[in-house]
């Protein structure tokens, strides 16, 4: 599965925009960018379960054979327990494959969508859904 | 890499159809029944509505206070020049210099409208909020009581409550530094904001929240706005100390809040 790691770039541009994510505390817009979606699969190096949000961090092989160690957010811990995490959904070592989008500014940071976690478990990681069971999930697909 | 490609947009596919479909409380029907199950609203022995119960007021995230999308109904709002260039210039540049990004505190009336639960504890001279938002706030509501005759400008404002008959508690609330945004899309205030908050419970799950905002230096006359709260049973308030880690602002393009 690692030799197969692959990061796809701006490919599937356009799909995932029917679920384009805003972050709880801060300008989603004014961070990342809703046309540069990403599915990485990498190995988790470090977890951050912390506020505003939980970042992880995954080495990813790129299509050269190049290890890049990106940095994931997703939701504060808060609203990912909510959701059925626990701080030890993710360790060191497991192997992941995450949607993204990626950074405005080019560092090798992203913003989580789903994760499949190495339990096969697919789980969503951003804070658009508060969890409420109606909630109207964010602003999806609005320029905001 | 055709392959690949045609591969991995079949799964973002799926995988935002399997998001969807988990996002619908049909996975469990049971629950699902008890979730939508309308209950009466909950009352205290003196007949006022009960805004407590064991649970949390789960909001979602309202971004725009103005917006149908968010809103019980669109809102035209009646914007001073002032006002319109401020909010002209937050959504030029994506509201990068949102107190929020800061973990500032979100403030009087935007509490209610982040992704952050909130609890309401009534007492015999007081109600009050706890607010699990940048950084687990808690606001003390003073019933009957009169302003200040110039209270010190703070984040969330002085607040002072009354009752209409049993079922509406009205908030009002003056006293603000001048730093909050109405809203994420950044509807301004000022110190001059003063905000009447009317709360309803018509039935156990449904806080209805209706916010009139008057500024006179960002608008021209007040305007009002409402939107519904969930209640979440079984949730409680937990700590959520935004600090700690936000990394965010090193990303965010800019170096003070405004």
């Amino acid at each position: 599965m690692n030799a197969k790691s692959l990061i796809i770039l701006s490919a599937i541009a356009g799909l995932l925009l029917a679920a384009v994510p805003v972050l709880a505390h801060h300008s989603f817009a004014a961070e990342f960018d809703s046309n540069l979606p990403m599915t990485a699969t990498g190995v988790v190096t470090k977890v951050e379960w912390m506020n505003p949000h939980t970042h992880f961090y995954i080495d990813v092989k790129d299509d050269s054979g190049k290890v890049v160690n990106w940095d994931i957010e997703t939701g504060s811990p808060n609203a990912l327990a909510r959701r059925g995490w626990t701080r030890n959904s993710l360790k060191v070592g497991d192997v992941v494959t995450a949607d993204l989008f990626r950074a405005k500014d080019g560092s090798n940071l992203a913003s989580a969508r789903n994760v499949k976690l190495a339990d096969g478990r697919k789980i969503f990681a951003g804070s658009a859904d508060d969890g409420s069971p109606d909630s109207k999930g964010g602003p999806t697909g609005t320029k905001y | 890499m055709h392959r690949i490609v045609f591969v991995a947009a079949v799964s973002a596919l799926l995988q935002v159809a399997s998001f969807h479909a988990k996002a619908q409380p049909a996975a469990k029907p049971a629950a699902a029944a008890a979730a939508n199950e309308v209950k009466p609203t909950p009352r205290l022995s003196d007949g006022k509505v009960d805004f407590g119960g064991k649970g949390v007021w789960a909001p979602i995230w309202v971004l725009d206070w103005a917006n149908k999308k968010w809103v019980n109904q669109a809102v035209d709002v009646p914007f001073k020049p002032a006002g319109l260039e401020l909010f002209n210039e937050r959504r030029a540049n994506n509201s990068k210099d949102d107190p929020e990004g800061y973990c500032l505190p979100a403030g009087v009336p935007r509490y209610t409208g982040t992704p952050y639960p909130f609890q309401i504890i009534q007492l015999p001279d007081r109600v009050v909020i706890l607010y699990e938002g940048a950084s687990h706030m808690y606001r003390v509501v003073l019933m009957n009581a009169e302003h200040s005759k110039d209270p010190d400008p703070s984040w969330l404002g002085e607040s002072v409550g009354h009752w209409e008959g049993n079922d509406t508690l009205v908030i009002d609330t003056v006293g603000f530094n001048g730093r909050t945004w109405l809203d994420y899309v950044g509807h301004p205030a000022s110190d001059q904001l003063h905000v009447i908050e009317r709360l309803k419970r018509p039935d156990y799950r449904t806080l209805v929240y209706e916010a009139t905002i008057e500024d006179p230096k960002y608008y021209t006359k007040p305007w009002t706005t409402s939107f519904n709260v969930k209640f979440q049973p079984g949730w409680e308030i937990k700590e959520y100390v935004c600090l700690e880690n936000n990394k965010d602002l090193l990303h965010l393009g800019t170096k003070e809040p405004k």
